[in-house]
């Protein structure tokens, strides 16, 4: 028996070292936010040089795998974590996570300067992006085919989208999809026929359009996505395993600070208190 | 895209028209032969007059767009091949394993060996499968290959009821049986080795044949169906039922995240001839049933990591022993299982089980030896160590406790397990 005993504890106990990390904190996730993050953690980092950050890319739904597979400490999410996610997460690590929001957006739709149009109805939009309007008449536009740009389906926009213009429907199989929102930004700045969407932040050489609701066209402005009046208003967020301790708290704590939401301003998105 | 591709194209189409010109020999360059020159002979070298003229602008582009709508029709097709094989999932692992068991020798006297122990090496599951997730429905298949032998696990087809979400499903097929917690669980992310005793002996091999309703609304889970009551790996009934009738087994549950759990039934009936002291003569009608309640905790105490308590209960009667059902016999079960994460790559799990053989019945023993149906509890430790998402290793210790009869001479058995597995999964 004692022998029995010793030979578990010889194969548990090197296992054991190594709970701790310290260090780097790496940062993974949502594209519309990677922006942000980066700056986030270049102030931080002028502010505590003993700390190193590493901000990346990929798409709020790569950056949720990583936080289920453990090759993130924070996730950067344009989405809400889905039930089968949280499921793995539990699954794993026996814990649900820790959801924080850290700024807020407007889904935006662009379209080039040329465009005559300034707004559109969910409705419209909808029926564009699945695909039962395909020319500029039929929302009172010129004559001309309506040419549709998406997201990866590992984009976190693109899930918002999907979920809360299209009803979980499909998008139009021509929707041609592009690796980023600053992507989407560059194809619609030069072309007048093309529609694409993304973060409020990257609306720059482009026209923002309006979503009528009734006779009103709500522009994704600062007031009007804080107070949600904006139809596709969104918060953005950070997803960690756990709550937050050590140096991803003491990020955490800088961004939701009046430095750190004074940086979401700049960047083009909207503090989240 | 388009503009970038058609771009692309008209470079590359007008560079090759150049490239063909400047290497033409009635390029514009070369003076054009006068026409009083003699006539070249017809054959050895054409005239001017017979050669091709160079392509316009707009042939050009007609030929660029050409070749792009052909690249766009190509596009959508092997978008629509991707497409449909994105769909399709396969997945699987391996449990291997070494395991060691002490062997027992008599407390009074230490010479007599009671039992042998072992020390061995197991494949202990090898599991293959394949999901095809369409828009209305879901095609699964999974099978077992270990060395003794293939197997069927699974092999489901789900429709999603129209209008749902996804959220209601009816599946036909053979599946998991919907009955507690961690029965349907999966071994590749059950923390110790094997499943608890009370869940091996009520829901053996986790399966049968039959039909699933599987529903979801908000926080609550609800799963029935009817199946044909025998598992998968009843003696003398692999694949078939031993009778016509059909067992109801269901589960209504809800999930707020951090906390989990819910209540679940199954009733039915088996043939069988019972042995013993009072043997049937023919084929008797023997209830199957069971009732259970389980529950599960995922808490944020510790810095270290998460941590999940969870507990299931069973009582009910009819069970499979080494895959002998045991007609009629009432027997119960309880687990209870502590898991604490221990940073991102490993864990610490406590679990004990007891299961009573055959409820109302004291220990019992006869000559030395405990009596089969004597209550058993075991303690298992397990720690795990992850190496990135694809393996685990765990290293378990079992210290299994029989009951004895008091005063009595059977000491409890040194039957004590211990095992090293390691899992590989994609």
């Amino acid at each position: 028996m004692k022998k029995l005993l010793a030979l578990f504890l010889a194969v548990i106990l090197p296992a054991l070292p190594g709970a701790a990390q310290a260090g780097t904190v790496t940062i993974k996730g949502s594209d519309t936010m990677v922006i942000l993050g980066q700056r986030w953690a270049e102030e931080f980092m002028k502010k505590n040089p003993g700390t190193k950050l590493q901000v990346t890319g990929g798409g709020s739904g790569t950056g949720i795998s990583a936080l289920i597979n453990g090759t993130t400490d924070i996730c950067m999410s344009s989405r809400p974590i889905k039930d089968a996610e949280t499921e793995k997460l539990r699954t794993r690590f026996n814990t649900t996570g820790t959801e924080i929001a850290v700024a807020k957006d407007g889904v935006t739709f662009y379209v080039s300067e040329k465009n005559p149009l300034n707004s559109l109805t969910m409705d419209q939009l909808k029926g564009i992006y699945l695909g039962d309007i395909t020319n500029w008449k039929d929302v009172g536009g010129p004559d001309a085919p309506i040419v549709v740009y998406s997201r990866e389906n590992s984009s976190g926009t693109y899930v918002f989208v999907k979920d809360n213009l299209l009803g979980g429907e499909d998008y139009v199989a021509s929707a041609q999809t592009l690796p980023g929102t600053a992507a989407v930004v560059n194809a619609v700045s030069k072309e007048k026929n093309d529609i694409g969407y993304g973060g409020a932040a990257y609306a720059k050489g482009i026209k923002e359009l309006k979503i009528k609701v009734g006779s009103e066209e709500v522009a994704p402005s600062a007031d009007n996505i804080k107070s949600g009046k904006y139809p596709l208003s969104r918060d953005l967020y950070f997803y960690l395993r756990n709550k937050p301790s050590g140096e991803a708290k003491a990020f955490i704590d800088f961004v939701l600070s009046a430095d750190g939401q004074q940086i979401v301003t700049k960047v083009g998105y909207f503090p989240v208190k | 895209m388009t503009k970038n591709l058609l771009f692309a194209l008209l470079t590359v189409t007008s560079s090759a028209a150049l490239a063909q010109a400047a290497a033409s020999p009635h390029a514009t360059s070369t003076p054009p032969p006068a026409e009083s020159a003699p006539a070249p002979s017809t054959e050895s070298t054409p005239t001017q007059a017979d050669a091709p003229a160079a392509p316009s602008t707009d042939d050009r582009l007609t030929t660029a767009e050409g070749k792009l709508t052909a690249l766009e029709e190509q596009y959508a097709e092997t978008q629509g091949i991707v497409s449909a094989l994105s769909k399709l999932k396969l997945s699987g692992y391996i449990q291997a394993r070494y395991m060691y068991q002490e062997p027992d020798f008599d407390e009074a006297d230490p010479t007599v060996k009671l039992s042998d122990g072992f020390s061995r090496f197991t494949v202990r599951r090898g599991r293959l499968k394949a999901t095809y997730g369409g828009d209305t429905g879901q095609f699964l298949l999974q099978i077992e290959a270990i060395p003794s032998g293939v197997q069927l696990r699974d092999a489901e087809a789900t429709l999603y009821i129209p209008g749902s979400g996804q959220n209601l499903s009816i599946t036909l097929g053979q599946m998991k049986l919907p009955f507690g917690y961690e029965g349907p669980h999966s071994s590749s992310e059950r923390e110790l080795p094997e499943r608890s005793r009370v869940v091996g002996a009520f829901l053996p091999g986790e399966r049968d044949r039959g039909l699933k309703i599987a529903g979801k609304y908000r926080m609550l889970r609800a799963m029935a169906g009817v199946f044909d009551g025998n598992g998968i790996n009843n003696t003398g009934f692999v694949g078939v039922d031993n009778d016509k009738e059909k067992d109801v087994v269901g589960r209504l549950g809800f999930d707020l995240q951090w906390i989990a759990g819910g209540v679940s039934g199954w009733t039915g009936t088996t043939l069988g001839k019972r042995n013993g002291p009072d043997p049937d003569l023919y084929r008797k009608a023997y209830k199957r049933n069971r009732i259970g309640a389980d529950v599960q905790l995922y808490l944020d105490l510790l810095p270290l990591g998460g941590t999940a308590i969870k507990a299931e209960y069973i009582a009910g009667k009819t069970y499979q022993r080494n895959n002998v059902e045991q007609l009629g016999v009432p027997a119960s079960g309880w687990w209870a299982l502590l898991v604490q994460n221990i940073g991102v790559s490993n864990a610490l799990a406590l679990r004990y089980d007891s299961f009573d053989f055959e409820n109302g019945l004291s220990a019992t023993e006869s000559n030395g030896t405990l009596g089969p149906n004597n209550a058993i509890g075991t303690l298992g430790l397990a720690a795990i160590h992850y190496f990135g998402e694809t393996v685990k290793l765990t290293a378990a210790y079992e210290l299994q406790t029989t009951a004895t009869v008091e005063n009595g001479t059977a000491e409890d058995p040194s039957d004590n397990l211990f095992t090293v597995q390691l899992q590989a999964r994609f």
